[in-house]
């Protein structure tokens, strides 16, 4: 299981069955250019693997005003 | 995927420029980005005084910091906007950011000026956005004009400026596709404005942030829900995952082949413009139309506290 921490929105996801950034990404239903994806201070591509126990900052990029 | 520069495992893919990078390279990346900017499109030297638009979001404060890093001689400008559970916040990010970088920060708080945005929200009858843009651009050229600054610098990056082209295109909105672009040179009781983010994305900024370690203000404001222009942000997301490079495309190609005649439209059917009756600042009319909002809140906020009293005092008789 992946956990996630989703920005600004302040959401804690948790995602089964995810073995990718471009997998949990699709599941967050973000393209790869909206949002940067964060694994202990480290900036992930798409194709990154993620691994059962992680968690991720996903962090919208899109400002709101 | 790994870095285009140096073969390291890269951290930022970036499809529209068919590139990876890793951590040291991507700066570079975006240093050679806004440095193109400034140059292509004569926004300013390193004689120039710049005053920097600071909201406490990740493309104006990177760009403040990727400024000082180039060696310009910039001032950050924050205006508080009065508006509670929101403006607190961003104000302190700016503060400690600019603090942390020894960077100098003048502060316009609207509230001391006599015009919270909530008095705007509760008294006007008009989206809010429009006029609190209206506002800050206000602020920002009189600052700039009165500190005599050569030129006032926003953070706005390429998908604020395709958005805003699109929303204007949509309109047919002549007089503001007349002038759209990364550089608006000086005129009469105006400051030169310029982007000089204008060449990269919010995903890039937003990178290059997370990279530099700076601490963003990144909560929406509470008066934003639903604005039209993260709608268009949301539908140019989609056009560019199909086709990447759209948005710069469709941005450069109307900057070189369209906007040209709707300048000339403008040029045979706009407006002169006269200092304000009030503050002085350029206006089409007799008093420009922050003074004329400040002034109709006022009125409105005057004849609804006296209402207000009335109501309390038969209250209490």
């Amino acid at each position: 299981m992946i956990t996630v921490n989703l920005e600004p929105d302040g959401k804690v996801i948790e995602l089964r069955r995810t073995r990718s950034v471009l997998g949990a990404l699709n599941k967050l239903k973000l393209r790869s250019t909206m949002a940067i994806v964060v694994r202990e201070d480290e900036l992930l591509t798409a194709d990154r693997k993620l691994y059962n126990g992680d968690t991720i900052m996903v962090r919208k990029v899109t400002s709101a005003g | 995927m790994k870095c285009q520069r140096c073969k390291k495992l890269a951290c930022v893919a970036l499809p529209s420029h068919h590139a990876g990078f890793c951590k040291d390279c991507y700066p570079l990346f975006f240093t050679r980005q806004v440095e193109t900017a400034i140059r292509r499109e004569k926004m300013f030297t390193h004689d120039d005084r710049i005053l920097v638009a600071l909201s406490g979001g990740k493309d104006s404060l990177a760009l403040m910091l990727e400024l000082k890093l180039q060696g310009y001689d910039v001032t950050g400008l924050h205006i508080d906007l009065g508006i509670p559970n929101s403006s607190e916040g961003a104000r302190s990010k700016v503060e400690k950011f600019c603090d942390a970088h020894d960077l100098k920060l003048d502060v316009f708080e609207m509230e001391k000026w006599g015009l919270p945005i909530p008095d705007v929200k509760q008294y006007i009858d008009r989206p809010v956005c429009s006029i609190c843009g209206k506002m800050k651009r206000h602020h920002f050229n009189r600052i700039a004009r009165e500190g005599g600054y050569d030129a006032v610098a926003t953070g706005h990056n390429l998908d604020d400026e395709v958005a805003r082209l699109f929303a204007n295109t949509l309109r047919w909105d002549t007089a503001y596709l007349s002038d759209q672009g990364p550089t608006l040179p000086a005129a009469e009781g105006f400051v030169r404005k310029v982007k000089p983010l204008f060449r990269l994305s919010e995903f890039e900024t937003a990178n290059y942030s997370f990279l530099k370690g700076i601490d963003i203000h990144s909560a929406p404001c509470p008066y934003s829900t639903g604005a039209s222009f993260t709608n268009h942000k949301e539908l140019w997301g989609e056009l560019e995952f199909r086709s990447p490079g759209q948005k710069f495309q469709f941005y450069n190609g109307f900057m070189q082949r369209g906007k040209a005649a709707f300048a000339n439209l403008e040029k045979e059917t706009g407006a002169t413009l006269h200092p304000c009756d009030t503050c002085g600042s350029p206006t089409s009319v007799g008093t420009c139309s922050v003074c004329r909002i400040k002034a109709s809140v006022a009125v409105k906020k005057a004849e609804w506290l006296s209402e207000s009293e009335y109501e309390a005092a038969r209250a209490r008789a």
